[in-house]
């Protein structure tokens, strides 16, 4: 019985992990920092998982867990912003797939988005992850109103930071 | 603006297919790794904090100066004293219980913080009310020795060496070197527990007081 529920999940969570991945990416900044929370979400992720019963998703159950561990469980102290040491295929910009105007806004968007605060990023997270405002308001718990009013305050902190 | 998250969401979803992908074997050895969350910090924590100075009490060393009690006459009322802090404590020990079975991952975001700063006041509160028995007492012993007649066999090693200080001056020194070195001590260990606890919890009291702050 055990057995069988190990593997459904971890197969769900190879499926899934993704969005672990990309929690990961936003939240830490160097190599070690990324295994070290996705392994406590994955610790997180199994631990509730019995009590997963199906009525949603198996990834829209993981978004919720996966940035609770992130924003309030998560124990370390981030290290500094800008570390060059490690740079994660997020993060990085194809030149020959966009022109330069095009690649330079990445490429300032993506700098912008990693010096924002832990819930500021929970909310592009999930919005770069088309997920609706109903969805965000419900993960953070706050209400939808509030959630669109942050979503816009985020848009004007990015610009403020795109254009100094 | 809208434009440049657009732009950014494309080239977001689009780098999916890069992500590192860990095999089966791999997540299956992460599942019973030892989590090291801050909730199981609190939980450690609290423990610490509900037993140690419980323990300390046991303590031939801390124990032997418990006859000073005896000698000025104020022991009934530590033992009263001590009853009640019994009682209280297994209340905030019940209490934090509560609270803490309560804490959720699949609760949202505002909740979880809510519920874990709950648990983590519970043991506040605990400490604070600890701290305050340690005053009171520091203040009954204080009475004690202002009442005492026979000051001078309140520490018998010494009574010797004492003979010929007047007791007034003796019973004053007394009290003001108690005084202060209690009040001192109490307001140290607090200081030192909260600096603790202010950093601990530091990045979750900031995360949730911006949660907060969008409702009112």
């Amino acid at each position: 019985m055990k057995k069988e529920l190990e593997h459904k999940f971890v197969t769900e969570l190879q499926d899934n992990q993704n969005i672990v991945h990309k929690v990961c990416t936003l939240y830490t900044n160097d190599r070690d920092s990324h295994n070290d929370l996705f392994q406590e979400i994955t610790i997180q992720l199994w631990k509730a998982y019995p009590k997963f019963r199906g009525e949603a998703k198996f990834s829209t159950w993981m978004y919720r867990v996966a940035l609770n561990t992130a924003i309030t469980l998560y124990r370390k102290s981030k290290k500094r912003i800008d570390t060059q040491d490690y740079e994660s295929v997020l993060f990085k910009i194809k030149a020959d797939e966009y022109d330069e105007t095009e690649e330079q806004q990445l490429r300032l968007m993506y700098k912008a988005v990693r010096q924002l605060g832990d819930i500021d990023k929970a909310l592009v997270f999930l919005y770069l992850e088309d997920k609706n405002y109903t969805e965000i308001s419900e993960t953070l718990g706050i209400s939808e109103v509030n959630a669109r009013v942050k979503m816009n305050r985020i848009k004007t902190k990015l610009r403020t930071i795109l254009n100094p | 603006m809208t434009d440049e998250l657009e732009l950014l969401k494309r080239d977001w979803q689009k780098k999916e297919a890069e992500l590192p992908q860990l095999s089966y074997e791999e997540l299956h050895k992460m599942i019973w790794k030892k989590s090291s969350s801050i909730v199981k910090w609190i939980l450690i924590i609290s423990i610490l904090e509900f037993t140690l100075p419980q323990l300390l009490i046991y303590l031939p060393s801390v124990g032997e100066p418990m006859k000073i009690y005896d000698h000025i006459g104020v022991s009934n009322y530590l033992f009263v004293l001590s009853l009640v802090i019994y009682v209280v404590a297994l209340y905030f020990i019940f209490q934090f219980y509560r609270r803490f079975k309560e804490i959720s991952v699949l609760d949202n975001s505002k909740n979880l913080m809510g519920k874990i700063i709950k648990t983590r006041r519970t043991v506040k509160h605990y400490i604070i009310f600890s701290l305050a028995m340690v005053m009171v007492t520091i203040v009954i012993t204080l009475i004690g020795i202002y009442l005492n007649e026979d000051i001078i066999h309140i520490v018998p090693e010494l009574a010797e060496g004492l003979k010929k200080v007047s007791p007034d001056k003796l019973r004053t020194t007394l009290m003001i070197t108690m005084g202060i070195l209690g009040v001192v001590l109490t307001l140290f260990i607090g200081g030192v527990y909260f600096l603790l606890y202010g950093l601990l919890l530091r990045k979750l009291n900031k995360n949730y007081a911006e949660l907060k702050q969008l409702e009112f």
